[in-house]
């Protein structure tokens, strides 16, 4: 009766389609972790701009490098890059724990703007010092204008707390 | 400044009469005495014999090139940027007088890379990245190679970060002399020989 029931099985041709549900587990080493702060114990404050993660970006977030490398048909995407790696390390250790959030680096014909966000913690004389400092040592560098806009926050902007 | 350039924009437009323009002056210098001692406003009718030669207007006896049309694409990864700056170099066109043929935004390009996730192995784990690039085409119609000069100067200063521009310009040329009549007029007549075997 089994066989009778199983070649009538056969006979009939099956119209639903192979409908199978598997469970997909990916490893904890293989899930994106680019640009993300991880949820945490809840006492890291966090950044608007840390908090997102890049898929944001044009939607919630802009861009913290503005040039012209990477659009269709232009070149020197790879050199600004490099650019932006040393002036961010740069700025990081000529202001020391002062920086409130990322540079924002503006690259507008051969003018280079840099946009800093400092924490108040050094007498303001000291920091147009640091400011003439960056000015004129980074246009030597690069053979190239460059300014500084500061602003100072009284602290960090937390934006979450993770 | 803004309150200058603004007076000349109404003496040139002559909205308000002339006894009324020049209590306006008044008042404006008594206003701004105390900063701008001894200086004179802009649009300011004093009398002088001087004649005004700006250094940066340079005339020449040549004949002006002429373009048929000067189109501008511009390059971007943010739509909002180049929506502001289409308005910006419209009113720019607008103000000095060109006339726009077309504005229009070609679709947008999008490069995509797909890299490997992991730095070692792990070849079918993927991160996909993409570069959109949205285009505004400003095309002016009939301009002299002064003013073109002069508008894509004012418009390349004020380009945005970040945006990237194509200029192409179509010229309008005289007819060569050797192309206007047919070559068969122009040939001196050559009599018949016969050809005898």
């Amino acid at each position: 009766m089994a066989a009778a029931a199983a070649r009538s099985l056969r006979a009939v041709p099956c119209v639903l389609p192979a409908a199978s549900r598997a469970l997909h587990t990916s490893p904890a080493c293989l899930k994106a972790r680019a640009a993300r702060a991880r949820v945490g114990k809840g006492d890291r404050a966090v950044t608007y701009e840390q908090a997102h993660a890049p898929h944001y970006i044009a939607h919630r977030k802009g861009w913290l490098s503005l040039h012209t490398g990477n659009l269709a048909g232009e070149e020197g995407a790879a050199e600004r890059a490099l650019e932006d790696a040393f002036l961010r390390r740069f700025l990081y250790g000529t202001f020391p724990g002062m920086l409130a959030d990322e540079v924002v680096l503006k690259r507008r014909a051969n003018l280079l703007e840099l946009c800093l966000l400092l924490a108040r913690g050094l007498a303001p004389a000291k920091l147009y010092f640091l400011v003439g400092y960056t000015e004129t040592l980074l246009s030597h560098f690069y053979k190239c204008p460059v300014r500084l806009h500061l602003q100072t926050v009284p602290t960090k902007v937390a934006y979450k707390y993770l | 400044m803004a309150a200058g350039w603004l007076w000349r924009r109404l003496c040139q437009q002559s909205v308000f009469p002339g006894n009324y323009a020049s209590t306006i002056l008044q008042k404006q210098c008594s206003l701004l005495n105390c900063a701008l001692m001894g200086t004179r406003l802009a649009g300011s009718h004093v009398d002088t014999q001087e004649p005004k030669t700006n250094p940066l207007v340079s005339v020449s006896d040549e004949p002006e090139t002429l373009y048929k049309r000067l189109s501008l694409l511009v390059k971007g990864h943010d739509k909002a940027v180049l929506d502001s700056y289409e308005y910006f170099a419209v009113l720019a066109a607008k103000e000095l007088g060109i006339s726009i043929e077309k504005v229009h935004k070609p679709p947008k390009t999008i490069e995509r890379l797909t890299l490997l996730k992991s730095v070692h192995i792990y070849k079918k784990h993927r991160v996909q990245y993409e570069m959109r690039t949205h285009y505004m085409c400003l095309e002016l119609k009939y301009l002299t190679s002064s003013t073109a000069r002069v508008y894509l100067e004012y418009v390349q200063r004020n380009l945005p970060e970040g945006v990237a521009m194509e200029v192409k310009k179509t010229k309008i040329e005289k007819i060569p002399e050797h192309i206007k009549e047919p070559v068969w007029d122009t040939l001196p007549q050559v009599e018949e020989t016969e050809i005898k075997s």
